[in-house]
């Protein structure tokens, strides 16, 4: 009987406690999180936003899960301070909570720019149920609004007031939609896919003021321009909760550094999700990669790990899926190459919306965009963690994958065929 | 094949030998066809192409794959040059029997094959007049060569047009004109058909299907008319005869010699040498009663309406014949023998005998027919079946008792004369009876069997379907022997089946409603039926005016195919079971099932449900009638409606 | 015992049986005729791919790690591992591809008409694959994991 505690009821806690229950149905498990619903889809806010979804569709894992697998589940509960030594984790209302072994897997929140009118009701950021819910209470008394950053989360809060018939701008301080994720020339694809519905994107401006005394009126460019919205949303990238961390002397460089067993510099104390920072495969660093699927395999790898389940992590690889007004774009790994040495093989078919790019490391691939067709992309993803050399595949690496192309490429495989 | 499978035959006799061959784990066609499903879909969608090496090809349905060959052959393209590839064999098919015949009455006039003499020398007089051949105070024998060799010289014809076009409606031969599709000669569009159709040719579906109908109009106003004429001439004009059908003529106590394929040459031969006293006494001293002819598929048909010889079946009880155990040999001449006969009677004492030069098995006796030695040959096949009569195994002889009469015989020439009377003989009583309102209309429901449809039933449903609506059907081919193995074609089947119109017709003149108008190549037949009608008067100037329509609910062979377009091209609305193999292609689907209409009078309707189908027909020929502007039908339902 | 799909390569013919019978069996005219006329939209979850002078048909391998499960944003996909299939919920699928970007089989891929990833299902209700009783060589069997691995 241990007594295990997980900070963070998403992807990365749920995938541990999963893990940890296939080996151990007895010690206890407390779930701690600071947002008062069940499990749910974080991601999924923007199609809830868009009228796409029911809330019902949002529950990631339902209360019954809980009760099933014998979890404590502690919702509203905000961590303020670990003492890892005591081993004891101090929650804002004044309660505490024993560990043997903890998982961080508390996620991450929108940066907000540290401008004026900021901290106005009506601008919110775009990550959690409740502020959607906001959003879609205040949706009929809003005709036009405002999506500061052009990356995914900004994107698709944009779609989203766009479904909803609401006007929305989305203002980009970089010259490019989706710099984390897309080279410029998908981005403008995207861009003007977007911008073709009827979204209206400004890029190169940043905003530097939110107008309004009382209510929102308008943001500021940097140009000086204003543009009139009722509301705005903040999508300018997340940054890890690790506030509760300060002073702990856990080791925490752009998050919380974890090796390939999701543990931390201190025993006992495993890190997952967009909390972490671990080794991503094509960078060949530690980076945070503040993915849902990277979430739930690092959360399951710590939480074997917690169960006592020795497992390495072969590390992850940032990367994203997003599908615009029919076309869908997925990138993976490094799409932007700053290392002269890495070579781009790129292949565009305007006429019919295509584009793919793979980025290579001598003969190894690091990085992939696949634009419009995105066909076979997990076998990209596939080369990518098991480093394949890809020599012998290189004239059909763009247009003609599939799983037959890389058969003899595979090193472990299963035998599908006879 | 398990149990449930006996219920794919309509027909109770085939159930029976279907359940035989399932105690006995013999394999037959149903067996194959299950073991071959699912068929390969780009075939069946007509979107594969192996014309050339660059390929094969095939285009994907699903719009993910490849949506043109290497050559840049779209779906369009490809399914009509596989589908004009169908209707260049199935008019070769028809035309080379229509070639031997021609072939056998030069022998017969010139003395060089003294078996056969010219019977129909009425058909003689009136096919020389169509061919310009002088017959003033010539010798039947010169006027019948010459008539063979101008017939003969029609395959190989560059230009010019096919004698027998004349038959058709003025309208009819000046439309055909204006569209350039007047057959030259037989082979000669045939030949045209696969060099369009080779690689890199013709690439216009529509271009290509337009030949397409001009090699199917070389097959039924061509090959397969000179068949039916010269065979007329050869072996006498078929007069309305009543014979027997099904495999209840195979008889227990005699020798059963069963002869199965197409042409008339040999059959007809075969059927006068089984009367041989010399022959019959060799098969008394083997203990049998007799010998017992037999036919199957068309040749059955060819000497069904010449000499009553009954019919065991159709085109599907090929190998049901052997499984009772009571054939002691089956021979073959051309086409729809099923390569399996040789394995299905490898099974029993059964001997199978291939006779033409053109069609051989593997592993199976040939025994060359000649049309100079005819007789010669005849008897030496028919007595290997008496002298195998000794290795019938008695336990093994399973006949079903399914047995049934039929007339057959009805030709243009006879058919509606017997409407008229005797001192009627005119097509106006049959005219006459559809501008009444009597009858509705005609139908001719043909064609062949097959597999994917329940064996009888399609056939049988839809005729019964048609002659209730008082529409009179006439038949060929297998879809003859279908519905004769129902009664359909029985003189009292009207009483049964037919609506009061037609009722009060068939009484009047003691025809059943289904008329039996010979075997497939006997199309030809229905068209010279159909032109007559149009020269009779008061139903419009051309075919498509006629108040009719026609279909091959159970169709299977490339044959079929030629005949569905010459009929279409003859302003026939014409409506096949299962679809040609061409949905893959949407715009030659609509080509054939909509724009057709527009140029020849004629389009094609793929409907697979028989009842829904005669109702299309019968909607059809409802649709003609109105606009000929005649009265109303008189019976709905068998209920005088009025007039 | 948990029973996969496997295929003998040197009988696959690519002759696309298994999609035909993949794509009309989950029609709703179940057979091609009906399928071509309606102009339906349906995609094949098996695909035959051609490489090295071979065909490799290939459909979802239900992989004991299942990528496309954790990487389901919605939880529209999950694994039951009493029969070792992974199911799917048509209605909580929001179209987002991350099963197609993470499938190390590229054997999810987006239909792009229907927003729904086009996956084989096993033929579920069926007494075996479609693509099984499609084969005409045989190449398309199903075998229990276990024995796969003995092979």
């Amino acid at each position: 009987m241990k007594k295990f505690v997980i900070i963070g009821n998403s992807a990365a806690g749920i995938a541990a406690v999963e893990a940890i229950r296939e080996h151990d149905r007895e010690s206890k498990i407390t779930v701690l999180s600071d947002e008062n619903y069940t499990s749910y889809c974080r991601c999924l806010i923007s199609y809830y936003l868009s009228g796409q979804i029911t809330e019902d569709k949002l529950i990631y894992r339902a209360p019954e899960f809980y009760k099933n697998k014998n979890i404590e589940l502690l919702l509203a509960k905000k961590v303020v301070r670990i003492d890892f030594k005591k081993k004891i984790v101090y929650l804002e209302d004044k309660t505490k909570v024993e560990f043997d072994s903890i998982l961080i897997a508390s996620g991450a929140s929108p940066k907000m720019p540290e401008i004026k009118g900021i901290g106005k009701r009506d601008v919110s950021g775009f990550r959690t149920v409740e502020e959607a819910k906001d959003i879609i209470t205040r949706l009929p008394v809003i005709k036009t609004a405002c999506v500061l950053g052009g990356g995914l989360i900004g994107l698709k809060a944009a779609y989203g007031f766009h479904k909803r018939k609401i006007d929305v701008k989305v203002i980009v301080k970089s010259g490019q939609v989706l710099s984390q994720m897309l080279d410029k020339t998908a981005a403008d694809m995207i861009q003007k896919r977007i911008q073709d519905n009827g979204i209206e994107i400004v890029t190169g401006q940043d905003v530097v003021e939110i107008i309004g005394n009382g209510d929102l009126r308008a943001v500021k460019l940097e140009s000086g321009k204003a543009i009139g919205c009722e509301t705005v949303i903040v999508g300018k990238g997340v940054s890890p909760n690790i506030s509760f961390l300060k002073d702990s002397g856990i080791s925490i460089d752009a998050g919380i550094v974890v090796n390939e067993k999701q543990l931390t510099n201190i025993d006992d104390c495993y890190a997952a999700g967009d909390v972490a920072q671990g080794y991503d495969i094509t960078t060949e660093k530690k980076e945070v990669n503040a993915l849902w699927p990277i979430a739930v395999e690092q959360g399951r790898i710590a939480g074997l790990n917690m169960a006592g389940v020795d497992t390495a992590y072969i590390g992850s690889i940032g990367m994203n899926s997003i599908e615009f007004f029919d076309v869908p774009v997925i990138s993976i790994g490094i799409i932007k190459p700053k290392d002269t040495s890495l070579k781009e093989i790129i292949l565009k078919d305007e006429a019919k919306s295509s584009y793919r790019k793979v980025v290579l490391k001598d003969d190894i691939i690091v990085g992939a965009i696949l634009l419009g067709n995105v066909e076979n992309a997990g076998i990209y993803l596939k080369l990518m963690k098991e480093r394949i050399n890809i020599s012998g595949i290189r004239d059909d690496l763009l247009d003609r994958m599939s799983y037959a192309k890389i058969m003899d490429l595979i090193k472990d495989k299963e035998k599908i065929y006879v | 094949m398990s149990e449930k499978h006996i219920d794919r035959s309509y027909d109770t006799a085939s159930q029976k030998m279907i359940k035989r061959a399932i105690d006995e784990n013999i394999k037959i066609s149903w067996d194959r066809y299950d073991a071959m499903q699912p068929q390969c879909g780009f075939g069946e969608l007509g979107i594969c192409c192996r014309i050339c090496n660059m390929g094969p090809c095939r285009i994907d349905p699903f719009g993910e794959g490849p949506q043109e060959g290497v050559c840049g052959a779209t779906k369009d393209t490809i399914a009509a040059r596989n589908l004009a590839r169908m209707i260049a064999s199935g008019a070769a098919a028809h035309s080379d029997h229509g070639r031997d015949v021609a072939h056998t009455l030069i022998l017969a006039a010139k003395g060089e094959a003294h078996d056969y003499e010219l019977k129909g020398t009425e058909k003689l007089m009136q096919v020389a007049k169509v061919y310009g051949i002088e017959t003033e105070g010539k010798m039947v024998e010169k006027i019948g060569e010459e008539l063979g060799e101008a017939c003969l010289a029609e395959f190989g014809q560059q230009h010019g047009s096919l004698k027998f076009i004349s038959l058709a409606p003025k309208k009819r031969q000046a439309l055909w004109k204006k569209l350039g599709i007047t057959p030259r000669g037989i082979d000669r569009e045939i030949v045209e058909m696969m060099h369009r159709t080779h690689m890199g040719v013709d690439n216009d579906y529509k271009n290509i299907i337009n030949h397409g109908i001009r090699t199917s109009l070389g097959d039924g106003w061509g090959g397969s008319m000179i068949a039916t004429e010269l065979s007329d001439i050869l072996f006498g004009s078929p007069e309305p005869i009543r014979a027997k059908v099904n495999l209840g003529v195979l008889k227990e106590d005699e020798v059963n010699i069963v002869v199965h394929g197409h042409e008339p040459t040999l059959s007809d031969v075969v059927q006068e040498a089984a009367k041989d006293p010399q022959l019959i006494a060799l098969a008394k001293k083997y203990g049998a009663k007799g010998i017992n002819l037999a036919g199957m598929c068309c040749t059955a048909n060819e000497i069904l309406m010449r000499h009553g010889i009954p019919s065991a079946g159709d085109f599907l009880q090929q190998e049901l014949a052997i499984l009772t155990g009571s054939v002691e040999l089956m021979m073959v001449d051309v086409q729809c023998i099923m390569p399996a006969l040789s394995s299905v009677a490898n099974c029993f004492h059964t001997k199978l005998i291939t006779t033409s030069p053109k069609c051989k098995f593997p592993g199976v006796e040939h025994i060359e027919f000649r049309e100079e030695k005819a007789m010669e040959i005849a008897k030496q096949i028919i007595r290997m079946g008496v002298e195998n009569y000794k290795n019938r195994v008695k336990e093994r002889v399973d006949i079903p008792g399914e047995i049934k009469d039929l007339i057959a015989g009805f030709t243009t020439e006879n058919t509606f004369y017997n409407l008229g009377g005797t001192y009627r003989s005119s097509f106006r009583p049959l005219n006459e009876a559809i501008i009444s309102g009597r009858l509705r209309g005609a139908a001719g429901v043909v064609g062949c069997c097959n597999p994917n449809v329940r064996h009888n039933w399609a056939h049988v449903s839809m005729v019964k379907e048609l002659i209730k609506n008082d529409v009179l059907v006439v038949q060929t081919g297998c879809s003859a022997i279908a519905c004769a193995k129902e009664g359909l074609l029985s003189p009292d089947s009207a009483s049964k089946f037919a609506g009061k119109g037609l009722l009060e017709i068939c009484e009047a003149v003691g025809i059943p409603p289904v008329l039996h108008v010979g075997s497939c190549v006997d199309n030809s037949r229905i068209l010279l039926i159909l032109s007559e009608i149009v020269k009779e008067g008061g139903l419009g100037e051309d075919i498509s005016d006629l108040p009719g329509a026609g279909a091959a609910p159970e169709w299977m062979s490339e044959k079929a195919i030629s005949i569905g377009f010459y009929f279409v091209a003859s302003g026939v609305y014409t409506i096949f079971g299962t679809p040609h193999p061409v949905t893959g292609s949407e715009n030659l689907t609509n080509y054939l099932t909509n724009d057709l209409e527009n140029i020849v009078g004629g389009k094609f309707a793929f409907e697979a449900d028989p009842i829904k189908a005669a109702h299309m027909m019968i909607e059809h020929i409802d649709k003609k009638r109105a606009a000929l502007k005649l009265k109303p039908v008189m019976y709905t339902n068998g209920v005088s409606v009025g007039v | 015992m948990t029973k996969k799909i496997y295929y003998d390569v040197n009988k696959c013919l690519a002759c696309k049986s298994c999609e035909f019978a993949c794509a009309i069996g989950h029609s709703s005219s179940k057979d091609l005729l009906s399928f071509i006329k309606n102009k339906e939209k349906t995609k094949p979850a098996v695909k035959v791919h051609f490489a090295s002078n071979k065909n490799y048909p290939i459909a979802c391998r239900s992989c004991i790690d299942h990528p496309c499960v954790s990487a389901c944003i919605a939880a529209a996909l999950s694994f039951d591992s009493k029969d070792g299939r992974v199911i799917y919920d048509k209605d909580r699928c929001v179209g987002c591809w991350m099963c197609v970007m993470v499938c190390p089989y590229g054997a999810i891929r987006p239909d792009q008409t229907a927003k729904i990833p086009i996956r084989c299902d096993f033929c579920e209700g069926e007494d075996e694959p479609r693509c099984v009783k499609a084969c005409p060589t045989g190449a398309i069997f199903v075998e229990a994991e276990e024995e796969a691995k003995s092979r």
